[in-house]
């Protein structure tokens, strides 16, 4: 992929995900998180995981925004709205944030890997599904098993909290 | 002879068929649901003795994931021996889990109350097995979310709520640690499986800082975990809001699990001396903040909250001296005296809270629960002849034979301090006077039975460590 494309979807990840936390109106901060994850998609594409890509879509851009949207109606926006900023946690979060990041930037300029070029990737592989399940059922079913015991306990737990009559 | 991976299955389909029979069946007292997991995990504690060794059977790539060694076989023993102790407990907490609802019998949400631990209890033990970053962050997040789930469970309760709340915002950001970490890791060594990372950091042309930075954060990860310091802030409000069995959980099982984890991790890690000099500094911040923190606290749940910190900082000592020996031997003893001391606080906390007051002339109310807490307390402390005092000595121990003897004072006077703490509250039994309204507490045959274990295991471990070294070595 020509490298314009990755700079301009990784700005506009950059750019909608700092838009999520500097919103107050919880539903754009919601529609922002949307194109942060479409850039995502689409830097998936560009690495020819396309299949990633899709489901990041279908899963993350689809399912879990219109959950999040959902739980928004149900929430006083006002409230949100009235909050003041509380500036010794602002600047707080900030060092702590811009520490990290000095650091992250300090471990990658000492890293070699990150200076070479890497060869152009070989021509995209279609059968992207196939492989996936492949390792998935194979090399990393035992993992693939335990997070089905996951979504098991995770949805007993919803429901323990959130029926309105104990039985 | 049974091969290990069935332990987890066993664990599992017994919390299945509990949550099965509790859906369909609905006339009959759901303290048998409870009763039948405590057989189940006392069969199931059982089969670990009876263990085909792993070498039959090691070239399918489920063995890349997971390890069936004496060590995990081991911290299985924990997880198992921990969720029976939680769920005794569970017994007597079962009044408090309907209260305060509308409409709600005794009964109510009892069943599922008894079944998530079960499914905890599994995740706890694929932990202890896991050798591959996949499979440790997976059984971690089964854990985790259980853990979400079970510290909100009396939602009606607004400190219970909130706990869950920052719990939830906290792991998840520790979770994100986690698996950043886990990324650096892997993208500076290929592999995400432990042995094979071993190998490639003890060779040469190696990216080390980009491995370094990525050891650090899970670090970070499991400090959260294991409640060190600084990751130690949501410790003492979720501690006191969430029913007391599950702090006990917490306190025991989250902590077990963290720790061979950790241990594992570190294996190939520790080589790498600034990891050490982190881990030095991280175990002596545990043990001066958990320590000191917990001298001015009134509320029992919460002085048993710094002391779990402040348990965790000798652990790290342990951890930093490369004695697998000492930390398993500390978690069995911490077990021991952390459910006594917990189980008691259910049974005493029932009418009047949490607070120390209420431990006021418990010496007279009942006898049997304040020589219970005096147990738990001396052994918390360090008491001599308590399994406690034991697993200090031998964490001191290994700390002086790798020379690290700064962290040996700071843990020696760290231990002074707690002697004033914990004595607060066995002088509040045996010496403060009684309310004037005050009935005997009744303490339930089972309680009674494992209370008596409990006390006997302190006891026992205190001079005779010898079954634990067995069951190490094997």
């Amino acid at each position: 992929m020509p490298s314009f494309l990755f700079w301009l979807f990784a700005g506009v990840m950059l750019i909608f995900g700092a838009l999520v936390i500097i919103n107050r109106n919880p539903i754009a901060s919601a529609l922002s998180l949307v194109v942060c994850f479409l850039g995502l998609a689409a830097l998936f594409m560009s690495l020819d995981a396309f299949f990633i890509g899709i489901i990041q879509v279908l899963v993350y851009a689809g399912a879990v925004m219109v959950l999040f949207l959902f739980i928004i109606m149900l929430l006083d926006l006002r409230a949100e709205e009235r909050r003041t900023m509380n500036w010794v946690a602002f600047t707080g979060g900030f060092v702590v944030a811009v520490s990290l990041l000095v650091q992250i930037l300090a471990v990658i300029s000492r890293t070699q890997m990150a200076k070479q070029t890497f060869p152009p990737l070989a021509s995209p592989q279609t059968d992207d599904v196939r492989n996936v399940g492949l390792l998935l059922f194979g090399h990393y079913n035992l993992p693939f098993q335990v997070i089905g015991v996951l979504i098991l306990v995770a949805t007993v737990g919803v429901i323990v909290l959130s029926k309105r009559q104990l039985r | 002879m049974i091969s290990a991976p069935y332990l987890e299955v066993a664990v599992l389909v017994l919390g299945t068929v509990i949550l099965l029979i509790e859906s369909f069946f609905s006339k009959f007292d759901r303290r048998y649901l409870g009763y039948a997991a405590l057989v189940g995990l006392a069969l199931i504690f059982l089969a670990t003795f009876f263990i085909a060794p792993q070498s039959t059977m090691s070239s399918a790539p489920f063995w890349n994931f997971y390890s069936a060694d004496a060590t995990s076989l081991f911290f299985k023993r924990i997880a198992l021996a921990t969720t029976a102790g939680v769920i005794v407990m569970m017994f007597d907490f079962a009044a408090l889990v309907s209260s305060g609802v509308q409409g709600a019998t005794p009964q109510s949400g009892l069943g599922e109350f008894f079944a998530l631990p079960l499914f905890t209890c599994a995740g706890l033990m694929w932990m202890a097995s896991a050798i591959d970053f996949v499979l440790i962050f997976v059984s971690l997040e089964l854990v985790t979310i259980s853990f979400y789930v079970l510290v909100g469970f009396t939602r009606r309760n607004p400190a219970s709520l909130e706990a869950a709340v920052k719990y939830l915002v906290l792991s998840a950001v520790a979770t994100g640690f986690l698996v950043y970490g886990i990324t650096w890791i892997f993208g500076a060594t290929g592999e995400t499986n432990l042995q094979k990372i071993a190998t490639v950091l003890s060779g040469t042309g190696l990216e080390q800082n980009a491995a370094l930075f990525g050891g650090v954060l899970v670090i970070i990860a499991l400090g959260f975990k294991i409640a060190a310091v600084p990751f130690h802030i949501w410790v003492a409000d979720v501690y006191q809001g969430a029913p007391t069995p599950v702090t006990a959980y917490l306190s025991v099982g989250s902590k077990a699990a963290g720790f061979i984890v950790l241990l594992r991790v570190l294996d190939p890690f520790l080589i790498l001396p600034q990891m050490q000099t982190l881990l030095v500094a991280i175990a002596v911040l545990t043990l001066i903040y958990g320590n000191l923190a917990a001298l001015p606290q009134t509320n029992v749940k919460r002085l048993l909250a710094y002391s779990s910190i402040a348990h965790a900082g000798y652990l790290l000592v342990a951890v930093v001296s490369f004695s697998g020996r000492a930390v398993a031997f500390y978690l069995v003893a911490y077990l021991l005296m952390t459910l006594l001391s917990f189980a008691v606080l259910i049974l005493v906390s029932q009418p009047a809270g949490d607070q120390l007051e209420s431990f006021a002339g418990l010496s007279q109310r009942s006898p049997f629960l304040a020589f219970a807490m005096l147990v738990a307390m001396a052994s918390l402390a360090g008491v001599p002849f308590t399994a406690g005092f034991l697993g200090k000595f031998l964490v001191f121990d290994a700390a002086i034979a790798t020379h690290h003897f700064g962290l040996v004072v700071v843990a020696i006077v760290t231990v002074g301090a707690g002697f004033y703490y914990y004595f607060k509250v066995v002088r509040a039994i045996y010496w403060d006077a009684p309310p004037a309204s005050t009935d005997k507490i009744i303490v339930s045959p089972l309680t009674r039975v494992a209370l008596i274990a409990l006390i006997a295991g302190t006891f026992v471990l205190g001079v005779y460590p010898q079954p634990i070294f067995d069951a190490l070595a094997r």
